[in-house]
């Protein structure tokens, strides 16, 4: 089964096993000639079985036996992932909010609640604002500026839209008893984004992803929010990074 | 010895890092000063710890016993979560 799909501005043909990954991407469907094509073999479902075993294991969990449709579906995106440093662009595992056509980006440890706080400000903003991708959105970071993107692979709450905005800042998020929002420095915000942006397995992707995400701190204002998600939580974080 | 591949001496400001690629097999990250960075530099090309303390003696005021000191407990390290080809 053959598709193409357009990502981050990448025209990208997808060859499956199976049928789900195409409805699973459906809304990215796109006529074009592909620069990439990503063809999924037995042997990366294998691979992503094995991998999330291992990580089921290190977290302590019973080991999840996920069906081989599903497990396509993350072979896919982890296969763009691999190529898209190449093409200045990196998945960064956060929620993007755009308000008023300027996008806001999320990132923290799992389980600090980086969707709850991205439902905050939808709450707050009502129609101004659009979750563009509440998991792994797509950063485009050229000499020109970052540019985030939604993509299917959008999480548990299935929140994302086809679009895109610019970054406007990029916020670390904790948990905190009161909401406090200060800028940081790229230093202080570089090993946890080393954490959450995606690691590819080639070392010469790997160091296009380290120089993107210098351009990325260098150019994108930063902060690190406590956060106790009252609803005022977004509103304040807003007013502090808005500019 | 030297830095594996799959491994990625990094700097910042103000700080040195060791980033792993996605199939490193280690999915932390190793940080520390710029001393740090110095031994890192060193482990990209084929070097002995002997080589390594001599470098880093000639580049800081420090004594040569405390030098070799600090590179042991770093290369232990970096064996620990398998970043060096020996």
């Amino acid at each position: 089964m053959k598709d193409v799909y357009r990502f981050a501005d990448a025209v990208v043909a997808v060859e499956s096993l199976y049928p789900a990954v195409h409805d699973y991407c459906r809304a990215y469907r796109f006529d074009g000639a592909p620069e990439l094509t990503v063809r999924i073999t037995p042997a990366d479902l294998t691979a992503e079985r094995q991998k999330s075993a291992a990580e089921d294991r290190a977290e302590g969990r019973a080991v999840r036996d996920f069906a081989d449709d599903y497990l396509e579906i993350l072979a896919v995106y982890r296969k763009l992932a691999e190529w898209a440093p190449l093409r200045e662009t990196v998945l960064l595992h956060g929620s993007a909010v755009a308000v008023d056509g300027a996008a806001y980006l999320f990132t923290a440890k799992s389980g600090v609640g980086k969707s709850t706080h991205a439902a905050l400000w939808q709450a707050a903003f009502g129609s101004r604002a659009v979750i563009i991708n509440d998991d792994k959105p797509l950063l485009r970071i050229t000499q020109d500026g970052v540019t985030v993107f939604g993509t299917p692979w959008d999480g548990k709450h299935r929140r994302s839209a086809n679009c895109a905005a610019p970054l406007r800042a990029l916020c670390i998020l904790e948990r905190a008893a009161q909401t406090q929002v200060i800028p940081i420095s790229a230093s202080q915000a570089m090993p946890l984004l080393l954490q959450q942006i995606y690691r590819p397995a080639d070392p010469a992707a790997l160091a296009a992803t380290l120089r993107l995400l210098d351009r990325l701190t260098q150019t994108v204002p930063l902060y690190r929010m406590g956060c106790n998600m009252a609803p005022s939580a977004a509103v304040i974080a807003y007013e502090a990074m808005k500019g | 010895m030297k830095l594996k591949p799959s491994f990625i001496a990094y700097d910042t400001q103000d700080q040195s890092m060791l980033v792993p690629t996605g199939s490193a097999g280690f999915a932390g990250l190793v940080q520390g000063n710029r001393t740090l960075g110095a031994i890192l530099s060193l482990l990209k090309t084929e070097t002995t710890e002997a080589e390594v303390v001599a470098a880093m003696c000639a580049r800081f005021d420090a004594p040569q016993a405390q030098i070799a000191q600090d590179v042991g407990r770093v290369l232990d390290a970096l064996r620990g979560i398998g970043a060096l080809d020996e």
